[in-house]
């Protein structure tokens, strides 16, 4: 177990990849003591920063104001990270196993062009949750992102497997140009939700304002769902049990063939 | 997608503006670059050529349209999305195009000049790209601009607003590889607007000091970024007094570039204009000032990044 | 001063092919002798002349409008960090400007030849090109679908067209002139392309892309300019280019001309299920045709992004890629455009173009007339090029890396029976003294007294592509850039530029038809000479017409 404390919030943003258990487990108390962290343009001592108890273990927890600190879980294949407190951008970006709990909230970037793993966000998150960054292909390709609270915008953008549900509400383009994998909106979104999205499931249990470019096919209650909805409690995000789905394709300006399932609370 | 001014010049029978009031904001484009000039392949002129204009509001460049498109505010990203379907002949809800203020048929009619035109170009300007959606609207432009090459000759290009925005982008595209929202703290470039663009790092307060070139922040960004400018050390090259000068530490006033300095301006289609100054004036240009800021910097202990640093792929 | 001693050289350009000899600098210049000054003990190592890149993409309005369409590439680019020395940057598939040449020194390339410049946008190129440290510039200027130009062939007026270009060329402060895919761009301007010779050309009557060709190589020769008419012909990319390509050696008509990038245009088949390698018909007829020469313009597998003025093959690979495209016309003049690309060796067209490459360079039995390049970065980055000097040097290796593609490809190739191992002379050939010689610099390319002191020395390496990659020393101009493999020392380039001759009146002719045609003022359409960083200018060439394969200026 190590526990690390930040001692007071960075003044600028603190680059802090190295807060990984990769990184982190193989390690004695004095090296990750020693372990580089970038103080804007400054390579600093992580021991400047935090208090640091105990050796490198594959479980790290993480407790303070964090909202500065960037790139926390980045790469990370394994063990678990537990944060006491909001946390900056990027979190567990580019990451393949392992999981991420989050007892605050994080900026943008939850799980940008994550692999696999799991990160669980009790606050709320930023834009761009599980998204690809700019110019690239694809986002998140695997893994799970929770978000009990709410999100920004692009959530999921470019995603093209695994999950993201959040409970909250989330803002414009949720699922923008997505596709594959599944993303849950548990009370809705605003504007554009599917925007240029060419395959892959979006599921809402609010109604969305969806794009002209989307089209109703069928009242829906598919089987797989079911299966799906066992997962989905499974994670502490259960779908309603009654009701059925309005179905809509699209986005007929790509052309794609995404989905929208839009709960409907009385079977039609 | 994208051409120089004088392709439009030459070829263009259809020219759309979007978002933008260019009889007032950009007030020689008509007459230099656009409607009113005869063109090589265009030797009738006006009449040559297609006006449409696509805005929220009815502006005075409406008078200069032969079609006026008025969509409902924040629907300019539904529009251009129904357009790119309706080109590629998808089925749309008629309602449901009629939300952005638009019927089905003006939407179609429009599609189909689009594919028609022997020449077409689409301006976008701050109504579009700085509106809810921001670049994902521009995107839009860009998108619909790309996919109509299947039919015909089809050019996007936004309007970019005063100074030498685009001389910016692509001096920093090609000592750095990335138009702006750059980010050179691990000693090499990297890039996310959103994290590094200039307004989002002051509303955050993620720098601690900032040097002002070119630029009004004071007056245009957002109250937060404002009062970060004035909380921290800022610097401020320029030849005027602006609201930005006024909350700085430091003002250095520099002479006007193409007025009393020499300089180089990027037309908004990246075509570069050498500027010769008229006058003769008392101060230094801005790159005189950065010269010798930077030799002054040289003298202190040297930076040295850590090489080590580098954040791999 | 400086003396390098003990190494053994290969100065092809003067019949040395590997001899032990001393090669003494003073000046920035190769002297006969020196006293005193410093000594770098070159035992056991290999000295060439500094590499010479004849086709590459290093600056201008279509390469940066490419950086800027690729940033999750950019995010895999090693990057340069700031020191001391080095400015910061990335290099990638379209390196930075100064990243760009610390990377060309890097693997001792002291001179590179910028080839695709519009005149509108040349003042930006060579903004980049100042930027561009260390490595010595020209460039070449587009003209192929230049309208001014092609309405005066149009009405038949050779001689004010002939004014008219040289005019242009120094306007641009070019080195040389370029044509990429004659009268195909300017159709493109109308969403057309002009694939054979003797196709019309969208918007013109008489002229055709045979016509533009022949009238352009000829304004070159009788200019005398000291590099040929730099060729991108039509066609480019396409299954049964070949005809094409072999077509357009005849309409050269015996005029010199520079054919870039061969690799793109010696392709057999229908489409793209049936394309296979022409490299022996073309090189066949190239061997015949003294008065070609060509640059290979290779492929690797991997990912890059293509940029070219051929706007129409761009579009093509935007729609067989479906990934992003990005388009510049540039008014009058020429379009460029952008798509990233992934060459991958499981794709059978890629591996076609893979082989068809590395054949002709080992078919074109001349190394004096055929050099190494990749197009950058249309085939490759050019800081992979000791990859393809490894295939070159080592049969078994090649033969090991036929066996990465399919194996039903093979018979479409005829890389599987070559058997040819290039020697370090012919490489100092395909890298330096040819290119140097077919670009007409008379003091780049060799190690002759006079030559500017631009020198690579290598480890002797059993594995070719570790020996070219990293150099133990580079002198620049007498100056040593690279030692033991570091950057030590940022020189700046030289621009070369040429002002051939043309009646001053052209410019009373050019004034109101540019103002017609144009969105600029005249007068802020040339480049100042005071614009070009390090400009040296250099007359049409004395010896103009002389044989490519000729010994040594």
């Amino acid at each position: 177990m190590l526990t690390l404390t930040l001692l007071e919030p960075p003044t600028v943003p603190l680059e802090a990849e190295v807060l990984s258990p990769d990184v982190l487990a193989p390690l004695s108390h004095a090296e990750v003591r020693a372990l580089p962290v970038y103080h804007g343009k400054r390579r600093l001592r992580l021991d400047e920063f935090f208090e640091v108890e105990g050796d490198g273990s594959d479980h790290v927890t993480l407790h303070g104001d964090l909202g500065r600190v960037r790139w926390v879980g980045r790469k990370m294949t394994r063990g678990h990270i537990t944060i006491h407190g909001p946390v900056g951008m990027h979190l567990g970006a580019h990451m393949r196993g392992g999981h991420i709990e989050v007892h605050g909230s994080a900026a943008d970037w939850v799980g940008g062009e994550m692999a696999g793993g799991t990160i669980h966000v009790r606050g709320d998150a930023g834009g761009q949750v599980g998204s690809a960054y700019r110019g690239s292909v694809s986002g998140m390709s695997g893994g799970t992102i929770l978000v009990e609270g709410a999100a920004g915008i692009e959530v999921g953008m470019r995603m093209r497997r695994g999950l993201i549900a959040v409970r909250g509400p989330v803002r414009d383009f949720a699922g923008l140009q997505m596709k594959g994998g599944t993303l849950v909106l548990m009370s809705g979104a605003e504007l554009r939700a599917g925007a240029w999205m060419t395959r892959g499931t979006i599921i809402s249990l609010k109604p969305l304002r969806l794009l002209p470019t989307f089209g109703l096919a069928c009242d829906y209650a598919p089987a797989f769902l079911r299966l799906y909805a066992r997962h989905l409690a499974g994670l502490g995000f259960p779908l309603p049990a009654d009701g059925s789905y309005h179905r809509f394709t699209g986005d007929a300006a790509v052309p794609g063939k995404g989905e929208v399932l839009q709960w409907q609370p009385h079977p039609a | 997608m994208s051409c120089t001014l004088g392709e439009v010049k030459n070829r263009a029978d259809l020219i759309i503006y979007w978002g933008g009031n260019p009889a007032e904001c950009h007030p020689r484009h008509f007459t230099k670059y656009t409607i009113m000039q005869k063109g090589k392949y265009v030797p009738n002129g006006r009449k040559g050529r297609t006006m449409v204009l696509v805005d929220i509001r009815e502006t005075p460049s409406a008078k200069a349209a032969d079609i006026f498109l008025q969509v409902r505010p924040g629907k300019d990203f539904e529009v251009l999305t129904l357009l790119r379907a309706i080109v590629k002949g998808q089925r749309i809800d008629p309602r449901a195009a009629a939300e952005t203020g638009l019927t089905l048929e003006q939407l179609t009619d429009l599609a189909d000049r689009m594919k028609r035109a022997k020449f077409g170009v689409l301006f976008f300007g701050m109504g579009l790209s700085m509106t809810r959606g921001k670049h994902m609207n521009s995107a839009a432009a860009l998108t619909l601009a790309a996919e109509l090459n299947a039919f015909t000759k089809f050019v996007a290009m936004p309007m970019r607003g005063h100074g030498n925005v685009t001389g910016a982008d692509v001096v920093l595209r090609y000592t750095t590889g990335y138009p702006f929202g750059i980010n050179l703290c691990r000693g090499y470039p990297r890039f996310n607007p959103g994290e590094f663009s200039s307004v989002d790092l002051l509303v955050r307060g993620d720098v601690d000091a900032t040097l002002v070139l070119g630029a009004d922040p004071g007056a245009t960004m957002p109250q937060p970024a404002i009062d970060h400018l004035a909380r921290t050390p800022t610097i401020v090259l320029d030849p005027k007094v602006t609201h930005t000068s006024r909350l700085a530490r430091v003002h250095i006033t520099t002479a006007a570039t193409g007025i009393t300095a020499p300089g180089t301006v990027y037309r908004m289609d990246e075509v570069p204009l050498p500027l010769r100054p008229p006058l003769k004036g008392p101060y230094p240009s801005d790159e005189e000032v950065l010269r010798r800021i930077i030799a002054a910097v040289r003298k202190k202990p040297a930076w040295e990044p850590d090489p080590a640093g580098v954040m791999a792929g | 001063m400086l003396r390098i001693t003990g190494g053994t050289v290969y100065d092809p350009a003067n019949g040395v092919h590997g001899e032990v000899r001393d090669v003494c600098i003073a000046g920035g210049k190769v002297v006969a002798a020196v006293e005193g000054g410093r000594t770098i003990d070159a035992s056991g190592m290999v000295v060439f002349p500094g590499g010479v890149d004849v086709h590459t993409h290093v600056a201008g309005a279509a390469l940066n409008f490419a950086r800027g369409l690729i940033p999750e590439q950019h995010r895999k680019a090693v990057p340069v960090v700031h020191s001391k020395l080095r400015r910061a940057g990335l290099g990638g598939v379209t390196p930075t400007t100064f990243a760009t040449g610390y990377l060309y020194a890097g693997m001792g390339w002291t001179t590179v030849n910028e080839a695709a410049v519009p005149v509108l946008s040349a003042k930006h190129t060579h903004e980049e090109l100042r930027d561009t440290p260390i490595v010595d510039k020209t460039c070449c200027v587009l003209m192929a679908n230049n309208e001014l130009l092609l309405d005066l062939l149009e009405a038949g007026e050779y001689e004010r067209a002939r004014d008219v270009l040289a005019w242009l060329v120094w306007a641009a402060k070019a080195y040389g002139v370029k044509a990429v895919n004659p009268g195909g761009v300017a159709a493109w301007k109308w969403g057309k392309d002009a694939k054979r010779l003797s196709d019309p050309v969208e918007g013109y009557g008489k002229m055709t892309p045979g016509t533009i060709v022949a009238a352009l190589a000829r304004m070159v020769d009788d200019l005398h300019l000291p590099h040929p008419l730099h060729l991108h012909c039509n066609s480019l990319g396409n299954p049964g280019n070949v005809d094409v390509t072999l077509e357009t050696m005849k309409v050269l008509e015996g005029n010199r001309a520079h054919l870039a990038h061969l690799q793109y245009h010696a392709y057999g088949g229908d489409d793209w299920g049936t394309i296979r390698s022409e490299a022996v018909a073309v090189a066949d007829a190239f061997n015949a045709n003294p008065n070609l020469t060509a640059d290979a313009g290779a492929v690797l597998f991997g990912n890059t992004v293509t940029i070219t003025a051929d706007g129409p093959w761009q579009h093509l690979l935007f729609q067989l890629t479906g990934k992003k495209w990005a388009n510049l016309d540039v008014e009058n003049e020429t379009g460029c455009g952008v798509v990233p690309y992934a060459y991958k060796p499981g794709s059978p067209a890629n591996a076609v173009q893979w082989a068809v490459g590395l054949e002709l360079l080992l078919l074109i039995t001349d190394p004096w007339r055929i050099y190494l390049t990749t197009d950058h970065p249309n085939g490759a980055p050019f800081w992979r090029y000791p990859e393809i000097i490894r295939l070159l040097m080592d049969r078994d290796y090649r033969r090991e890396q036929l066996n990465t593609i399919p194996g039903a490809v093979h018979s479409r190739l005829v890389l599987p029976e070559l058997t040819r191992e290039y020697t370090l002379s012919e490489i100092a050939v395909i890298t330096s003294a040819g290119p140097a010689r077919a670009l007409g610099l008379p003091h780049k390319g060799h190690l002759g007294v006079g030559a500017d002191a631009d020198v690579a020395i290598f480890n002797v390496d059993k594995d070719p592509a570790r020996m070219f990659a990293y150099p133990r020393y580079v002198i620049k101009g007498g100056e040593v850039v690279i030692e033991e493999g570091e950057l030590r020392q940022v020189v700046e380039g030289r621009s070369f530029a040429v002002r051939p001759a043309y009646d001053e009146a052209v410019e009373a002719y050019l004034r109101p038809v540019f103002q017609q045609q144009y969105t600029m003022s005249f007068d802020n359409y040339p480049v100042g000479p005071d614009r070009v960083h390090g400009l040296e200018v250099v007359g049409p060439a004395t010896q103009a017409g002389r044989e490519p394969g000729e010994p040594g200026a």
